[in-house]
């Protein structure tokens, strides 16, 4: 009866594949019946946003920080009110990490300003003296990629319906179009920062990583 | 029977596997002795730039110890294993051999585009899973050639029955096949939105919880179809080849496949324990990680049992040696996972260094003892030669067993400490530390990784060099050995 | 009957499913076993006795079709 799997390779495989996608099944596809729903007065993140996020992702901040409050005392306590879903709707991909070499870093918006992540990220020991935390100096120099943060958030809203304005079209004349309207946001910041050659390649409407960088750090809330 | 008296086992392909399996070996303990040094001494995170901080650093560790140094030392031990249980040559087929030779040179494309993509910085940050779309639609083009070659060496097979290596390499086959689409399912920008920006970014297909569930559904199961499943196939087919003892109990290897097929896929959801993933889903988690134990230790049960009667063997014979513990560490992992799933233990234990001392002491414990064993049984039979040195061999053993403790100890404590300091309050209810002391008090335990992470890396450079030896200039064999690997 | 309950049922009826196989199959193995109709532990040794000239445990008679047109 049993025995003539292991003699019936592709049978004995269909037989594996059963078993292991079950869980899956179970698991992982029906929630997707219902997506998580966006918490009231949840916003997309700005094409900015987006850019700073991407650097997030490019420089691995997860690989030392989450962004995940637990619902213990001890973490609201120290980060704030805990985590939603509805708060992650528009998060592609989702960011929680699973190490804190460094804190969490989900509502960071709330007690960090501009300057701080600006003399922080220059020179972290500058701020925190026992920080074993790398000097990310080379954001201060690359310039972001707004482009593509652009494609992202029209990509999104194609797809998956994240409701960006009618002004985010797959066009390269909607890319020139909304370019200013990213510069304005960027010189927002740019403002609070004292690095001269940040705020003159502002200027010359060129955005700088760290400029991108604090949009996003500023919008985690 | 035979009709070609010429006839030989091909192991073309089993070679060349094993130099990326040596190579990504070296290379990704490197990396990952400078991050562990870097967190005890942040200035070594200026050695080269942009590129070198540890947070770029990290994604390139963990990939390239996954699929360089795994992956390939799964392949080589494959192509070299699946023949012999099959009683088929590759040479047998010259299309298998073709599909085997491209499947190579397309693997070793993808590592080279890997380490360059993630130091570049294009990484979808989710662990484990960071390649950029490009990637993954080579790694798929890898992994089914890998298919084809399994399912065509098993169609040409002249053993008809399958052995218990080969359930496990099917296994871990279909796994990540099925497991490594779903969790990569993302859309290109560039395409989606009409040639804008880089051609390189993608965005999921799912956002936040969902995205976390498949993440998770895949960064545990990578470790269960990647780390062990084709591990516990090396084991099962080198143990009893090496000491010349048949498995102790071919029914006790069959329930316990598929025990853990079974379970293994629904302990996923414990890496989301107390985060915003419904409720009966992290319970799930919780309690299947436990059930775990059972198929788990099924197998390390039964690869202790085969040493049955056979314990002087360990003494004897260094390659055993590795085997045995290797099969202890699995044992000792396996238990030490659904503790830390149980999820008060978790509440203490996640987002701390008992994770990362979890996964090495099973990674260097269980997965890269197994591997170096298997290359250093396979060398003899593959080469003709005699292993260069028994004592260097030794040597390797005792120093990277002594770097294992170091590791999963400090790192012990370390999680420990800081996950009782995160959670500490004083007489009122205060929160007793800042963030900061708790990092400052890891700084000892940090030095000691390090020191265990340089220990390991010089026994695997003991083991290269043991191996190129062997392959180069070591006493010539006139037959092959049947069971115990000569050794000089 | 939504998603979620008919997830709760496919569960609970796949579960109880796979572990009445799983036992029956322990059950079967060593029962046949201890009859004498059929020996499982010989398969352990297709391990240890692998060379290309050895005689399989169980000859595979697809085998010489199948490699001559694989090798076409």
């Amino acid at each position: 009866m049993f025995h003539w799997l292991e003699k019936n390779p592709f049978f004995f495989a269909v037989g594996v594949f059963v078993v292991i996608a079950f869980a899956g099944l179970i698991e992982i596809l029906p929630n997707f019946a219902e997506a998580s729903r966006p918490v009231v007065g949840l916003k997309p993140y700005t094409v900015l946003e987006l850019a700073g996020k991407n650097i997030y992702k490019k420089d691995h901040c997860i690989a030392c920080h989450s962004q995940l409050i637990r619902p213990f005392k001890a973490e609201t306590d120290r980060y704030g009110q805990y985590s939603l879903s509805g708060e992650y709707a528009y998060d592609r991909p989702f960011l929680w990490g699973s190490k804190r070499t460094g804190p969490d870093l989900h509502r960071v918006g709330n007690y960090r300003t501009t300057d701080w992540h600006e003399n922080h990220m220059w020179d972290p020991k500058s701020v925190v003296p026992q920080s074993i935390m790398p000097a990310y100096k080379h954001q201060f120099t690359n310039i972001a990629d707004i482009e593509t943060a652009y494609a992202e958030a029209v990509t999104v809203k194609n797809i998956f319906g994240t409701p960006y304005g009618d002004e985010f079209q797959p066009t390269k004349e909607a890319w020139e179009a909304y370019r200013p309207t990213v510069l304005a946001e960027a010189k927002a910041i740019a403002d609070d920062m004292k690095n001269k050659d940040v705020k003159e390649a502002v200027a010359n409407g060129q955005i700088p990583e760290i400029v991108a960088m604090i949009a996003y750090l500023n919008r985690l809330k | 029977m035979q009709s070609n008296a010429a006839l030989e086992y091909d192991y073309s392909v089993a070679k060349l596997f094993t130099y990326t399996t040596i190579l990504f070996g070296f290379l990704g303990m490197l990396i990952g002795t400078l991050i562990a040094a870097q967190l005890a001494f942040p200035e070594l995170n200026y050695l080269m730039g942009e590129y070198g901080t540890f947070s770029r650093l990290r994604p390139l560790h963990t990939n390239i110890v996954v699929y360089g140094f795994t992956v390939s030392g799964v392949f080589a031990t494959f192509y070299y294993s699946a023949q012999r249980v099959l009683k088929v040559s590759m040479a047998e087929s010259k299309f298998l051999m073709f599909v085997g030779k491209l499947q190579f040179v397309l693997y070793v494309i993808l590592a080279l585009a890997m380490v360059v993509s993630l130091l570049m910085g294009f990484s979808s940050s989710k662990e484990y899973a960071e390649m950029e779309w490009p990637l993954d639609v080579l790694t798929v083009l890898v992994w089914v050639l890998w298919g084809v070659a399994m399912f065509g060496l098993i169609g040409i097979r002249r053993e008809k029955s399958l052995y218990i290596s080969l359930w496990y390499f099917i296994a871990c086959f279909l796994g990540v096949a099925m497991l490594y689409l779903f969790n990569n399912m993302e859309v290109p920008t560039y395409l989606a939105s009409g040639g804008l920006g880089n051609i390189m970014h993608s965005v999921s297909m799912y956002a936040g919880t969902n995205d976390a569930l498949v993440q998770w559904w895949w960064g545990h199961n990578a470790v269960a179809f990647v780390f062990t499943v084709p591990i516990i196939a090396m084991i099962y087919y080198f143990l009893p080849k090496e000491s010349g003892q048949a498995i102790y109990s071919y029914k006790l290897s069959l329930l316990s496949f598929w025990g853990l097929m079974f379970v293994y896929l629904w302990a996923g959801s414990h890496h989301l324990l107390w985060s915003t993933v419904p409720d009966w889903m992290q319970s799930m988690g919780s309690i299947f990680s436990v059930v775990l134990i059972l198929p788990s230790w099924g197998s390390a049960i039964n690869m202790l049992l085969t040493m049955k009667g056979e314990w002087n063997q360990l003494t004897e014979n260094p390659l055993i040696k590795f085997m045995v513990l290797a099969s202890t560490f699995y044992m000792l992992s396996t238990l030490e996972g659904p503790i830390q799933a149980i999820k008060s233990v978790n509440a203490i234990a996640h987002f701390t260094d008992w994770i990362p001392g979890h996964v090495h002491d099973g990674v260097l414990g269980w997965v890269a003892f197994m591997i170096m064993a298997s290359l250093f049984h396979m060398a003899p039979r593959m080469y003709k030669r005699e292993i260069y040195s028994k004592k260097l061999m030794e040597a390797q053993f005792w120093l990277q067993i002594t770097a294992v403790v170091l590791y999963f100890t400090s790192m012990w404590i370390a999680g420990i400490t800081q996950g009782m300091m995160w959670r500490a309050v004083d007489e009122y209810g205060n929160l007793m530390y800042s963030f900061i002391d708790t990092v400052a008090v890891l700084n000892p335990y940090y030095t000691i990784r390090a020191l265990a992470g340089v220990l390991y890396l010089t026994g695997f450079l003991m083991f290269a060099y043991n191996m190129y030896k062997t392959m180069t200039i070591s006493r010539k064999l006139e037959v092959e050995p049947q069971f115990r690997s000569p050794m000089a | 009957m939504d998603i979620r309950e008919l997830q709760g049922y496919a569960s609970f009826f796949m579960t109880i499913f796979l572990v009445v196989i799983l036992y029956s199959y322990i059950v079967y193995l060593y029962k046949s076993e201890k009859k004498g109709e059929k020996d499982y532990e010989k398969y352990g040794n297709i391990a240890l006795d692998d060379e290309i000239t050895s005689t399989p445990i169980e000859h595979n008679p697809k085998s010489q079709s199948e490699k001559k047109e694989l090798n076409k």
